[in-house]
């Protein structure tokens, strides 16, 4: 590509911090086009989402471990979804639709990567904004759309969608073969469309704001592993979400105007449908070639976020920082080779299988590095215990619990009979619900200051994770036992069989483990509206860190620092460097002020700094270290 | 990457919204590759193809958006040379051309709803077509759009730097949206029997 | 699975206390469901039930805001006293190891107890070889898994942060990565290996000969299954025929199709290979048959099929679960709407001889509705060919 053929210096020039434009409440908190408010935007907003589609979760483990108990409460709130106070066996299907959709699309993609990546990306790189803040500001207004018509479909006389997440057709092409394959369905995909679009125009920007927008001496080797992980996300969705558009639109087709893509042969309720030679299996392609990238979407700025927290609180650098790199480009790159792992019982072509069955084990070995490497960076660490620090523990301990099972589940042989039973929920509860869900509160923790100017209370912290970490291994570690008994997945009751009816104790021990933890994030959702407001205010670099955000003001301004942005000299890692005063040297100190801690590793690059650091060394012979 | 060794602090951002546009055609060339090879899946797994001659139609009006495409680097090369009425004056035919595209698509359709090959149709290989056809022409009109823009800026005498900012930001688009179409025309006619 | 054999002993005492608080919070539960159904004013017993529960919860949030103010006096007066304030670091490095050992004792429980209440082992041939594979990746993973956790809780508390000590700088080691590379990568080929070969084993069996075909057709929501009759051969199907009648569309133009038998049961012979023909008329439905380790998706238009060899009959499986009651079951185990979690068919493994006189007592396919219904539609034949025909001219 060529760069600009003129060079437009000047061209504008009135500074970012004399330009004082009046802004007005609209332009500030509701248009603004300033990356740290879209930050904040996003985070609400995917807060809110997620205590929705909790409530929603609650409801439904209400009817797994009571199915037949009538709750008059439930026919009072949800009226003719509930008749008689118990939950009718289509809606129990919506809620968990609407469930599963919100907490992976709308929770763990855009609340989770809109945020941290709006918030991060401009300030650990060192720019004044993202690339295109107005791209920014329309990213999160199409999010906050699509959540309202996601939401509304519960207005819909016949419920909202209700053939998984998935919505495989032909259950979601079919209104007659399901109430919530009707209206509810079609808010379903176009809040999904509108949901693309964010997530498309939020990740243009961030790829494109990494590549070249970084500040002065920021080269990619010196950039935190949250970037590199934001980064390759925005790269995933970028190349899947399209995709999906593909598969969406062949559907909405389908329904819509009597195609038949994905139709073919059937009698619905005695009656034949004029659709024929359709393939349900393509849908499955094109929905999996977005849907396995996708929970690497959910789960990767996770892994990012985890990284710094974890090297950060151990005062350590994060062990091995080019393998956690490499590995991230791994799983980006297998991610799109793998997504037949979830159609090896679809009747596909068996070597197929097969293949699919080798990529995804690969998948598993980047993984494991990137397990190995978070305990090495632990190991003779100095541990300072921040409710982050904790989340971010927890979160490797979920991903260890969860990546585990993913070798069962990969495993073509063993999937005939894991196939959508709820070892598959315990699974991906664990390795990619729970886990993501830890990575972002960590990251809510870590860098609540930076958002919000204040601290978040330590203690109220401590309670929320413990009581969630333990509650979510109770509510997702005896899933995997009822799944090794066959027992399936999106079944309203397990009444109707008396081999499943004997898990009835463990569905309610799982069910008030779920409220457990669910009452839990009342401890994290008070102390986060209290100290939005009333909170400590924090110190400019709280928690002794050396990325590029703590050296910007505390106060937000527009372009983020006043006058020039910070150079970068060094790797973000640097932690308890032996011979340094402080057991943390930010990213913008050079190392010619650090003679005492420099190392030749240092200068990789850098001739004449290697030079002038041979030299120092020659008049500062070694002195032995003071213990 | 070269953009990366940006480092004067650019104000409007030039460079790193033009990078966007780039990235717009990765993730737009994915959706065509989706829709393509969701083709192939499907023609390869039911064993039906289109089966139909394509219509001439496609022929002229591939010729009328490459030649749309040449009109366009004239009109480039005129904003740099700063000669603005010939950029006006072909930057006008590159939109016409454009127009002339979409209503010989639309004229396309026509025919082939006269050979009896209809959207809604148990061979969704011929339903293909339309899919095809019609996302494309939601590109052209998106493009026509970009082009429209960098008309009015000439117009309205904006300073030259953004003048060849917006002349590059669409060229940029208009020329992927005719290479798409042609990926996908000789896409359909490799498998038109 | 496979835990019936890896696991053979139970923790009893244990589960007796957690039964008990299961049914503490379910009597709890209930109560304002039962008071709802006797009283008359039903919405104010209704909302006492659930202000119950709130205020319950309000006490508890006020018990933990005292306790935090307790704390944070304590830690005053502390520091103003010049004491030291409360050392969290320290008290987490507990809750560490205390988690630890919680953890590792409860998924201990949870193998033992809930391990030994999933399926038993395999009815089937394959099957054999599906839980061989399921045992060497299950002894595997719970190595690493407990490897990791212990590793990852026993530094939290070992590394515990404190003024004293500073962190080892220690940024990378090229050697000990490239271990621990290789070592996942070597065991993974493994598993990939051994996993392909089961795999292809259970899928690739075209070889195995003297099938016995049954065609398994899903809708919504119930499986129809139909048996071959004495040709030993399915007729052809075309889904356009299906009628209230004739339920899954059999073309009786097929002479093969003339003694098609119909049942409400799976009966299967033992030691046969079994050849289920699937497919599903609505939306996608899935055959699964654990005890088997069979399951395959039933996808309109698109006919799968899964070849199977039972090993035990009913009877046998009975005795060795020690349940009288027991039943095979085939249900469907892919969304397809509001009845999907009631969508079972009984499966019975009889021997040779029970099944042949099972299956000549199975009343035919044709039966009298079917020819009265195909007669009447023989008279009105010219005139629907007559249709056709216009058809095609258009
Ligand atoms: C509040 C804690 C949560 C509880 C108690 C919970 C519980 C459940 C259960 C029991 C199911 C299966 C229902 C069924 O198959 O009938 C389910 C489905 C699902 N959950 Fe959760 N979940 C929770 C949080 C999450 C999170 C954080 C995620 C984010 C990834 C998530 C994503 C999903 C998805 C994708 C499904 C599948 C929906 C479908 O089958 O279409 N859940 N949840
Ligand atoms: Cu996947
Ligand atoms: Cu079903």
């Amino acid at each position: 590509m060529s760069t600009l053929a003129v060079h437009d210096h000047g061209v504008e020039s009135h500074d970012h911090d004399h330009e004082h434009h009046h802004d007005t409440f609209i332009s500030k908190y509701i248009f603004s086009m300033d990356h740290k408010m879209i930050a904040k935007q996003f985070l609400i907003t995917g807060i809110t989402m997620a205590v929705i589609a909790m409530v929603l979760s609650i409801l439904f483990r209400i009817q797994l471990a009571y199915p037949e108990k009538t709750f008059p409460l439930l026919e009072t709130l949800l009226g003719h979804f509930a008749p008689g106070g118990r939950l009718a066996p289509e809606f129990y299907l919506s809620l968990v639709t609407i469930h599963g959709t919100i907490m992976v699309f709308f929770v763990l993609t855009a609340g989770l990567s809109g945020t941290f990546s709006n918030l991060l990306i401009p300030l650990q790189v060192g720019a004044r904004d993202m690339a295109s803040p107005f791209l920014n500001m329309l990213s999160y207004w199409f999010f906050f759309l699509a959540s309202v018509i996601m939401l509304s479909s519960f207005m819909v006389q016949k419920g909202p969608a209700s053939a998984g997440w998935t919505i495989y057709p032909p259950l979601s092409a079919l209104p007659k073969a399901m109430p919530g394959s009707g209206e509810g369905m079609t808010l379903w995909l176009i809040s999904m469309v509108l949901f693309v679009a964010s997530s498309l125009m939020g990740g243009i920007n961030y790829v494109s704001t990494v590549l070249n927008m970084r500040t002065k001496g920021m080269d990619l080797w010196k950039m935190p592993l949250t970037i590199w992980a934001f980064f390759l996300t925005a790269i995933l969705g970028v190349l899947a979400f399209p995709v999906l558009v593909a598969g969406v639109v062949l559907l909405i087709f389908d329904r819509s105007f009597g195609t038949s893509f994905y139709l073919s042969e059937i009698v619905v309720q005695g009656q034949v449908m004029p659709y024929e030679g359709g393939s349900p299996i393509l849908f499955q392609h094109l929905f999996w070639f977005l849907g396995h990238p996708e929970v690497y979407i959910v789960i990767m700025p996770a892994l990012g976020i985890s990284s710094e927290i974890i090297s950060t609180n151990s005062r350590k650098p994060i062990f091995g920082y080019h393998a956690m790199v490499y590995s991230l480009i791994g799983i980006s790159v297998l991610s799109f080779i793998v997504w037949g792992h979830h159609m090896f019982v679809t009747g596909m072509n068996p070597f197929l299988g097969g293949v699919f069955m080798i990529t995804t084990l690969i998948i598993a070995v980047p993984s494991a590095v990137k397990t190995f490497n978070y305990l090495a960076t632990l190991w003779r660490g100095n541990i300072r215990f921040t409710p982050a620090m904790l989340f971010a523990i927890g979160l490797v301990s979920f991903f260890i619990s969860g990546g585990l099972t993913g070798l069962f589940l990969g495993n073509a042989a063993l999937d005939i009979n894991l196939h959508d039973t709820y070892f598959v929920v315990a699974h991906f509860h664990l390795v990619m619900g729970s886990a993501a869900i830890f990575g972002m509160l960590a990251g809510v923790y870590h860098w609540f200051p930076k958002m919000f100017g204040r601290l978040m209370d330590e203690k109220l912290g401590y309670l929320h994770f413990w009581l969630t970490f333990i509650g979510a291994y109770l509510v997702f570690f005896p899933m995997h036992f009822m799944g090794l008994d066959g027992v399936p997945r999106r079944y309203y009751a397990f009444t109707e069989f008396p081999s499943m009816a004997r898990w009835l104790s463990v569905n309610v021990f799982i069910t008030w483990a779920a409220i457990l933890s669910a009452l839990a994030q009342v401890a994290f959702l008070f102390n986060f509206i209290y100290s939005i407001f009333w909170g400590k205010k924090t110190t400019q670099n709280p928690w002794n860190s050396n990325t590029l955000e703590w050296t910007a003001p505390i106060e937000h301004i527009h372009g983020n620092w006043p006058g020039e942005i910070p150079t970068v000299y060094r790797w973000p890692y640097d932690y308890s460097k032996p011979g340094a005063a402080e057991d943390f040297i930010p990213q913008t100190v050079p190392h010619s002020q650090t003679m005492s801690s420099n190392l030749v590793h240092d200068f990789e690059d850098n001739e004449a700094g290697l030079a002038a650091f041979h030299e120092w060394v020659k008049a500062n012979p070694p002195r032995e270290e003071v213990k | 990457m070269m953009m990366a060794q940006l480092q004067q602090e650019d104000k409007l951002n030039l460079a790193p919204k033009k990078f966007n546009m780039w990235i717009f055609i990765f993730t737009s060339f994915m959706f065509f590759a989706a829709l393509t090879s969701g083709f192939i899946v499907y023609s390869g797994g039911s064993g039906k193809g289109i089966k139909i001659i394509l219509p001439s139609a496609f022929m002229y009006s591939t010729a009328v958006i490459i030649l749309s495409s040449v009109t366009f680097l004239i009109a480039s090369r005129a904003a740099k040379q700063l000669q603005f009425a010939k950029q006006r004056m072909f930057l006008w035919i590159t939109a016409f051309l454009g127009i002339l595209f979409f209503c010989i698509q639309v004229y396309a359709w026509k025919i082939l709803i006269d050979m009896g090959v209809y959207f809604i149709n148990p061979n969704a290989s011929q339903s293909f077509i339309y899919v095809f056809t019609s996302m494309h022409l939601l590109h052209i009109l998106a493009g026509l759009g970009l082009l429209f823009n960098a008309l009015s800026g000439s117009y309205k005498n904006i300073p030259q730097v953004k003048n060849l900012f917006r002349m590059e930001f669409a060229g940029i688009f208009w020329h992927f949206v005719d290479i798409i179409w042609i990926y996908l025309y000789v896409f359909l006619l490799l498998n038109q029997y | 699975m496979a835990f019936k054999n890896i696991f053979k002993f139970k923790t009893l005492s244990t589960a007796v206390a957690a039964m008990l608080l299961f049914a503490t919070t379910t009597v709890m539960a209930e109560a304002p469901a039962a008071a709802a159904a006797t009283a008359d004013d039903a919405s104010t017993t209704m909302w006492t039930g659930v202000g119950y529960y709130v205020l319950l919860f309000v006490l508890l949030a006020t018990i933990v805001g005292i306790v935090g103010k307790i704390l944070r006096v304590y830690d005053l007066t502390a520091q103003i006293q010049g004491k030291k304030a409360i050392n969290w670091n320290n008290i987490m490095g507990v809750l560490c190891i205390v988690f630890l050992l919680a953890g590792l004792y409860g998924s201990y429980w949870e193998f033992t107890e809930q391990g030994t209440m999933s399926l038993p082992a395999a009815a089937s041939i394959h099957g054999v070889d599906l839980d061989n594979m399921f045992s060497v990746t299950f002894i595997i993973t719970v190595i690493v898994f407990f490897l990791t956790q212990i590793c990852l809780f026993w530094f939290l508390f070992k590394y515990r942060g404190s003024d004293k000590r500073k962190a080892y700088f220690y940024p990378h080691n090229n050697t000990i990565e490239k271990i621990w590379t290789v070592i996942p990568a070597i065991v993974l080929t493994v598993l990939v290996i051994t996993g392909f070969f089961t795999w292809k084993k259970i899928t690739n069996t075209t070889e195995v000969k003297g099938d016995i075909n049954i065609d398994v057709t899903g809708h919504q929501f119930a499986w129809e299954l139909r048996y071959p009759g004495k040709d030993g051969k399915l007729g052809t199907k075309d889904y356009k025929l299906t009628t209230g009648t004739n339920k899954v569309g059999v073309d009786f133009k097929d002479k093969n199709s003339l003694d098609d038998q119909i049942a409400d049961t799976l009966v299967v012979p033992v030691h046969k290979s079994i050849r289920l023909n699937i497919i599903a008329q609505d939306v996608i439905h899935s055959v699964y048959m654990p005890h088997f380790r069979v399951q395959i998706n039933a996808v309109p238009g698109l006919p799968t099929y899964f070849k199977f060899t039972p090993t035990l009959t009913t009877n046998e499986m009975r005795a060795k679960v020690e349940d009288p009651k027991f039943e095979y079951l085939l249900y469907c185990n892919k969304i397809c709407g509001g009845g999907h979690y009631n969508m079972q068919k009984v499966v019975r493994v009889v021997s040779q001889a029970e099944y042949d006189g099972w299956v000549a007592a199975q009343k035919p396919y044709f039966n009298d509705a079917l020819k009265k219904e195909l007669k009447m539609a023989d008279a009105k034949q010219p005139k629907a060919l007559g249709q056709n025909r216009l058809a095609l001219n258009n």
